[in-house]
């Protein structure tokens, strides 16, 4: 996703959102802190929780796809063409698992 | 079972969550298809070690992790095709390709026993994943429990469209009856684990807990306390910085 994590993108709290998921993806504990205090002021904790499940899910799915090389089903590409090219998604290396994708 | 410590996050972690972890515990620390309980757990450990592995570290930073020669930096006293295996998936998996993968089971790791150990390396990360989301120190590593591996090796998983073969929903039959959800649409993700059912299994009981329910991921009105919204912008960001395609 090209967004940038200081707006919204449509998304109650998305910034912030962003922000988070962001920094838990990278590796500096003080921003880390601050995006989850941000957060946490914003959110109930179960949606707290729910941030992080989501987080936790897809760090397993996307390693379990590139590492199994499946193709994205058609039904999921048709659905995601328009999405898929505006993010230039194809330039991501594992795009090679589904022939013909853009 | 292990039951887990949340407290020090200050949130209280919902109990479908929490069984879901106590589950995934005991799954990793049971022996496997292929794997020992002690092995399974070993790969748990070296998917952690990865994390501050030398090699690793140098291979994110270079064009091409090939060009990249060394040792890993290793926990286990596991064989050097699978620690590279286990490194790669948890560190750099958007640049695993087909002559990749083609070159780990060159190397002697069976597809069965590879397709395990991406079961127990994912599931394992993720739930770091969280525990790094609440502030948590990584959960210790469950201890192994005893006993040989089931080597049922599903006659119906055939090769396809993925590197590994899987099982079509039609053929899910027999001992593999229960491996997908009654759903019109399985997606690729919930077969890419079926050679090793067990795999499959415990992918779609963390999957169910964390994120939506397979028979619900079409349908937008499905959320949690996040709306579906904003469980989608956290799952698209994630998969955007792991420079998924999928």
């Amino acid at each position: 996703m090209n967004g940038s994590a200081d707006s919204d993108a449509g998304v109650e709290h998305g910034g912030r959102l962003m922000a988070f998921t962001d920094a838990v993806m990278g590796d500096d504990p003080e921003t880390l802190e601050r995006a989850r205090e941000a957060l946490r002021a914003v959110l109930p904790p179960e949606s707290f929780v729910d941030a992080a499940a989501t987080i936790a899910a897809f760090n397993v799915v996307d390693r379990i796809a590139d590492a199994t090389g499946i193709p994205l089903d058609p039904m999921l590409e048709g659905m995601s063409a328009e999405v898929r090219r505006e993010l230039e998604l194809a330039r991501f290396a594992s795009s090679a698992n589904t022939p013909g994708a853009s | 079972m292990t039951d887990f410590d949340y407290s020090p996050a200050g949130v209280e972690v919902r109990e479908d969550l929490r069984d879901a972890h106590r589950r995934l515990w005991e799954h990793v620390r049971s022996p496997g298809t292929w794997w020992t309980g002690t092995q399974r757990v070993a790969i748990a450990a070296e998917a952690r070690a990865a994390v501050n592995c030398s090699l690793c570290g140098e291979r994110q930073q270079a064009l091409s992790a090939d060009a990249v020669r060394g040792e890993h930096d290793s926990a286990a006293s596991l064989p050097e095709t699978t620690v590279e295996a286990i490194h790669r998936i948890r560190t750099d998996p958007a640049r695993l390709s087909r002559r990749w993968f083609d070159g780990v089971i060159a190397g002697g790791l069976a597809e069965t026993a590879y397709v395990e150990l991406v079961g127990v390396v994912t599931l394992v990360t993720g739930l770091d994943y969280f525990a790094r989301s609440l502030g948590l120190r990584p959960f210790p590593l469950p201890e192994p429990l005893p006993g040989e591996p089931s080597r049922h090796r599903p006659e119906s998983a055939k090769p396809g469209t993925a590197w590994v073969p899987m099982i079509a929903p039609e053929d899910a039959v027999g001992a593999e009856a229960d491996l997908y959800p009654d759903s019109p649409f399985i997606p690729n993700i919930m077969r890419a684990l079926s050679l090793v059912p067990e795999e499959a299994r415990a992918l779609r009981n963390s999957s169910d807990a964390h994120y939506v329910r397979v028979p619900e991921i079409g349908d937008p009105s499905v959320r949690r306390s996040l709306d579906r919204m904003q469980m989608e912008l956290v799952a698209a960001r994630v998969s955007a910085l792991n420079e998924c395609f999928y």
